[in-house]
């Protein structure tokens, strides 16, 4: 196989498995961060969000008052995000450059209303200062968000596909009955 | 100078001989209108239809009117005179067409048109101040919702853009001030953004050049036809500079209140410039003390200390502005504006977060943040 194609395998592999890691991350962060939860929760009701990356998996996702919730694989979104290349979500996803400047190259596309991607935009900045170390969020994040819970958490959802306990539930002896959010990822049929 | 007998020739090359003249209904009283039809028929050419019943903020069932009429009169072209209103809602009937569509809507986002039938398209700017006619933007209004949508393609950039000073001469001081002005905050978006790049400051740095001399001749000698050229090159250079990079803040808010509060979208570039350059100074202090040669000249920017230029280039532009009001009335405030209310900054500030525009400018800005700049701007 030529070296490039190699490289490019990885760099699909590599998206795959971060967005993965960062619809995870976005979906305990509806429940345990402010900001994140009133994102989801003011999203226009009803409408999704389609994520695509050329030979890697994205995801549909769409804000309920129970938090972001993922749609099946194959759905459609009202707007899509896609990006031109497995290179360039790859630099976004290695934390090489932000969505902003992803924007600002031209690395992606984007179908339909701006109004609805902009709130998912301000979520992924969010996830992203829990997820990258500060050094790297400081310099592409142009202000580095306050953390309302630590890293440790949002990586522990992350790596426990979303059955860590969020600190700010309320009923937290069993969260995944009280919020539909809180379905392990394992057993979804749309994770 | 009479480039508006050009028309008939440039869209015989572009194959097209049956253009749809839209315009908005002012400039049929004031004759503007009359004037093209004029120049056309100099060129051995005539409108199929006018159409002038465009609003100042079109909207997107305006534009799938249009394009049914179009369709309906066997048109294969579209002629627009008029300010950004206008040229934007035949950008928009241009997207409809080619994509052989009934909706806008169903065309909105950011680079994804695929190019689709090319309708041929001369754009009349009769303001110096939106550049439409050298942009890949269009900004149409929903009404339902209330939100200026963006719609993005190289694809709607106009074949032929025709700038010819009598189309400017007889605009009233009040509105050259505002469309002037708005002209001004495209370059220095443009030239500091996040997307600006080599080709980008080129096209802005002369732009703001030519319209920081040029706004203040043409507010108090409207018919000075050399300084009205200057302005249009300088509104389409300034169209094409944030084109090839894009704007920010002060358009993120402004589009805002436009959409919220129909306050008037130069106006509202005017009274947000100041308050938002002194919101970015700390990530662009550099750019901003560069812009001073480009505003101002080399004479006050050499006897300008380095680290005093950037607040050296707000106080010149805020020095600008106060000229421009003093001579026409142009607002400086939201109070002055009478559209505003304070119980309307939230919506303003919501609607802001999610303009496109946003994205790209160089500090971020929060609903808080954007609640501050609205603040200090009401009075």
């Amino acid at each position: 196989m030529a070296k490039g194609s190699i490289k490019m395998c990885m760099q699909c592999a590599t998206c795959s498995l971060v967005s993965t890691c960062l619809f995870r991350a976005l979906k305990y962060l509806s429940q345990a961060d402010s900001r994140v939860r009133a994102e989801a929760k003011n999203w226009p009701k009803g409408k999704s969000l389609k994520l695509e990356i050329p030979g890697a998996r994205g995801f549909t996702v769409t804000g309920t008052d129970q938090g972001f919730q993922k749609l099946p694989q194959d759905a459609e979104g009202d707007v899509t995000i896609r990006f031109k290349s497995p290179a360039d979500a790859f630099r976004v996803f290695t934390g090489q450059i932000s969505v902003a400047q992803a924007y600002a190259q031209h690395k992606f596309v984007l179908k339909g209303n701006m109004g609805i991607a902009m709130p998912f935009v301000r979520c992924v900045d969010l996830a992203e200062a829990y997820l990258f170390p500060a050094i790297l969020a400081k310099r592409i994040l142009k202000r580095l968000p306050k953390k309302e819970v630590s890293s440790a958490r949002v990586y522990g959802a992350v790596l426990f596909g979303g059955k860590l306990k969020c600190p700010h539930t309320t009923n937290s002896s069993s969260p995944q009955k009280s919020s539909p959010a809180w379905r392990p990822l394992s057993t979804s049929p749309t994770n | 100078m009479e480039a508006l007998e050009h028309i008939p020739h440039e869209l015989n090359t572009l194959g097209a001989f049956r253009p749809l003249l839209l315009s908005d209904e002012g400039l049929e009283k004031v004759g503007t209108v009359a004037t093209v039809q004029a120049a056309l028929v100099q060129g051995g050419m005539t409108a199929v239809e006018t159409f002038c019943q465009i609003p100042p903020d079109s909207s997107i069932q305006v534009v799938n009117r249009i394009a049914a009429l179009y369709r309906q009169l066997g048109c294969d072209s579209l002629i627009a005179v008029g300010g950004g209103s206008v040229i934007d809602t035949a950008k928009g009937v241009g997207m409809v067409l080619s994509q052989a569509g009934h909706d806008l809507l169903d065309a909105a986002g950011a680079e994804v048109l695929p190019r689709g039938e090319h309708v041929p398209f001369v754009a009349v700017p009769t303001t110096a101040g939106t550049g439409s006619e050298a942009t890949l933007v269009a900004v149409v209004n929903n009404p339902e919702t209330k939100v200026k949508m963006e719609f993005l393609s190289y694809h709607l950039l106009p074949d032929v853009a025709v700038l010819d000073p009598r189309m400017t001469e007889t605009l009233p001081p009040r509105i050259t001030a505002s469309t002037g002005f708005d002209a001004l905050v495209h370059a220095i978006e443009a030239a500091t953004c996040l997307q600006r790049n080599p080709v980008s400051d080129s096209f802005a740095e002369k732009a703001m050049g030519q319209l920081a001399r040029a706004l203040p001749i043409v507010v108090r000698s409207g018919k000075d036809r050399k300084a009205r050229m200057v302005m249009a090159n300088g509104s389409l250079l300034a169209g094409a500079a944030f084109s090839n990079s894009m704007v920010g803040l002060v358009h993120a808010i402004g589009h805002a209140l436009g959409g919220v509060c129909r306050v008037a979208h130069g106006d509202a570039m005017t009274i947000l410039l100041p308050a938002v350059m002194k919101y970015n100074l700390d990530t662009c202090r550099e750019r901003y003390g560069e812009l001073l040669l480009y505003l101002a000249g080399p004479e006050i920017y050499a006897e300008t200390p380095a680290g005093q230029r950037a607040e050296r280039t707000i106080a010149f532009l805020t020095d600008l502005r106060q000229e421009l009001s003093d001579l026409t009335g142009l607002p400086t405030t939201l109070t002055a504006t009478g559209k505003v209310k304070k119980e309307d900054f939230d919506a303003v500030a919501r609607t802001a977060l999610n303009d496109g525009a946003i994205i790209v400018n160089p500090a971020q800005a929060d609903y808080e943040d954007i609640l501050a700049i609205l603040e200090e701007v009401w009075a």
